[in-house]
């Protein structure tokens, strides 16, 4: 009789306790208390466990904050797209060796402080700021809009930030479309345009769908961009939070809401999950 | 003489500082395969993706069909074309591959369906229309690639290594399905590969590349029995060189003697002169072996091998640095460490057209 061999492990499992310690204390729990507050703090308390989220969805201030959320982040979704493909684009067909480089070019914007780079964009913009000036000094304009404290800004802000996740998930997929399969349909008669649109678009769609739900999320949840651009203009979710939290005081609604914005993440990532799956059968 | 469906005039490209190829003409008469044959780097991709339009020559011109094309993208030329990998569209059916170019041809959906299932019925696939690719064998995959490229009736018919991707058995099998084909519809083919056996089999003519260049052009039988330097008889098989001395006139062949003094008749394509040194080459199935002395020159075995249809020989001979090679159908008749001779007919040797 033989002895059944050893598995071999690098470390022990008891080895994660620590880790799954800090995990639960510092982020699950005050998940889970979110849940809890919105249930027995302020209004909520005897009125039941949907109270929060009947009023976030019936009031028609709420919905409408809601609902700009949902158009803010569909329009930066959109333009991030649109910017994007492009780059990934040329990076994945004709950067070549310099692809390690233009990735670099492309996430340095992350490497920056949001608080620096958002400001960065109101010394651009603002009314007496760098982009006006110069159009002054040219002579195109003679009354200067200010374009820091507008929707205009928080898009362009939000772009900035967000094309390189776009970027960066089409890239990873279009680098795996092979150049011989767009070679292929050029042989039999289509176009460059043809080919575009039948045979690397739908291979890489995978990729756009990521970097769209990838968008998509984090524009639900940002905050610093539409508070230091917006110029109160524009109220989204994650600025309601934060009023609800700081000046109403009301805690209760507050976590509602931040629970809502955590079911749409959680709905992204399902989709992509799915998608993920479909696409490895 | 019939008139040729591709036409290559003093073609040439360079990447950067890299001569991929040298000024380089070429025809094709109408239903020929042609194969461009050799190791990589020769240039042969490059002609093959200059005719198809993805890479722009240097200089000199592409006919098509008697239209020079040289200017036109790869969709205005109507070629067909076959990949090493097949690269057939993952996203789409069997049917929907065959039919792409149909599609793009604006011929209707009728039509397309039905020369879709000809197609289908051509390769011995018939009804696979709504298989995925994904659900196909790799021989399966390659004969969709080839309806595929056939199915909008194109001039000319390119085969970038078509068989390459599929294991010894089903490529020799796909070697004579495909000519079949190719035969039958009488389409004039490019085939460009490495593998020189299947540039024999499948090809009318042969053009052996190197270095940018075209080295040799002719049947598979001219490129094999008489080669005309020592890298087209050493890329086509093995072959046993040797380097010799004309001595003079002999009937219709000459008289040379073997470094090692033996002497031996060979015939030569080229005009000799007493004195010239030369270099022979002898195919390893036609040198004899027998009782030393008896032939050009003696070489002790080294080696035997039985390798099925044949047994192979490896001999060293005396002022020799490289071995040789014999095949023979016959039983062993020597051991290794016997020491033989080695004879050829006259017309086995054939004198390289190269200085020694």
């Amino acid at each position: 009789m033989t002895a059944a061999p050893r598995k071999y492990r690098l470390a022990p499992r008891s080895w994660t306790i620590p880790a799954l310690v800090f995990v639960a204390v510092f982020f699950v729990m005050p998940l889970v208390g979110n849940l809890v507050r919105t249930n027995n703090t302020g209004e909520a308390v005897g009125q039941g466990p949907w109270f929060y989220y009947v009023k976030l969805l019936t009031d028609s201030y709420y919905s409408g904050v809601l609902l700009t959320t949902l158009e803010v982040s569909t329009i930066a979704t959109l333009a991030s797209l649109l910017v994007g493909y492009p780059v990934a684009y040329f990076m994945a067909r004709y950067a070549g060796r310099w692809t390690g480089f233009f990735v670099f070019v492309v996430i340095a914007p992350l490497l920056t402080s949001i608080i620096m780079r958002t400001f960065g964009w109101r010394v651009l913009l603002a009314r007496h700021g760098v982009l006006n000036s110069i159009f002054m000094h040219l002579g195109w304009m003679t009354r200067p809009p200010n374009l820091a404290d507008d929707p205009i800004a928080v898009y362009i802000g939000l772009v900035h930030v967000l094309v390189p996740f776009m970027v960066l998930s089409i890239l990873a997929v279009l680098q795996g479309v092979d150049r011989r399969l767009e070679e292929s349909a050029r042989v039999l008669g289509a176009g460059r345009v043809r080919t575009f649109l039948s045979v690397t678009l739908p291979l890489s769609l995978d990729g756009v769908i990521t970097g769209c739900i990838l968008v998509f999320v984090i524009t639900n949840g940002s905050f610093l961009t539409m508070l230091l651009l917006g110029g109160g203009r524009i109220t989204t979710m994650s600025l309601l939070i934060y009023q609800q939290f700081n000046t109403s005081g009301d805690i209760g609604f507050a976590a509602a809401m931040g629970n809502v914005l955590m079911l749409l993440a959680l709905v992204g990532l399902g989709l992509q999950m799915l998608l993920h799956r479909r696409a490895r059968p | 003489m019939t008139a040729s469906q591709l036409a290559l005039r003093d073609i040439s490209k360079s990447f950067g500082t890299v001569q991929a190829l040298y000024p380089l003409d070429l025809s094709v008469p109408e239903g020929e395969m042609l194969a461009l044959l050799g190791p990589s780097g020769c240039g042969k991709t490059t002609t093959l993706r200059i005719v198809a339009g993805f890479e722009m020559p240097d200089t000199g011109s592409v006919t098509i069909a008697g239209r020079n094309v040289t200017a036109l993208p790869p969709n205005k030329r109507a070629l067909g074309m076959v990949f090493q990998n097949y690269s057939l569209f993952p996203h789409m059916t069997v049917g929907e591959n065959v039919a792409f170019g149909l599609k793009m041809r604006g011929i209707g959906a009728a039509e397309r369906t039905s020369r879709v299932r000809t197609m289908l019925d051509m390769v011995r696939l018939s009804g696979l229309e709504d298989r995925g690719i994904h659900q196909l064998s790799g021989g399966q995959q390659q004969r969709i690639a080839l309806a595929r490229a056939l199915a909008p009736g194109p001039r000319l018919l390119l085969l970038d290594e078509p068989l390459g991707a599929l294991d010894k058995n089903l490529r020799e099998g796909m070697q004579f399905e495909l000519r079949q084909i190719q035969r039958e519809l009488g389409i004039t083919s490019i085939l460009v590969t490495h593998d020189q056996e299947e540039a024999l089999t499948m090809a009318d003519r042969v053009a052996v590349m190197s270095q940018g260049a075209v080295v040799q052009l002719g049947t598979p039988t001219e490129v094999y029995d008489t080669p005309n330097t020592r890298f087209v008889a050493e890329f086509l098989g093995t072959a046993n060189i040797f380097t010799a001395q004309v001595r003079g006139r002999d009937g219709d062949g000459w008289e040379v003697a073997l470094d090692g003094n033996a002497s031996c008749v060979v015939t030569a394509a080229i005009p000799l002169a007493t004195g010239q040194r030369i270099l022979l080459a002898v195919r390893p199935e036609r040198l004899r072996i027998g009782p030393p002395g008896s032939g050009a020159l003696d070489a002790r075995v080294h080696d035997v091998v039985f390798r099925g249809a044949t047994f192979a020989y490896e001999l060293r001979a005396p002022d020799r640095p490289a071995p040789l090679f014999v095949y023979t159908h016959e039983r062993a008749t020597a051991a290794a460490g016997d020491t033989v001779g080695l004879r050829w007919e006259p017309g086995s040797a054939v004198v390289l057209q190269e200085p020694t």
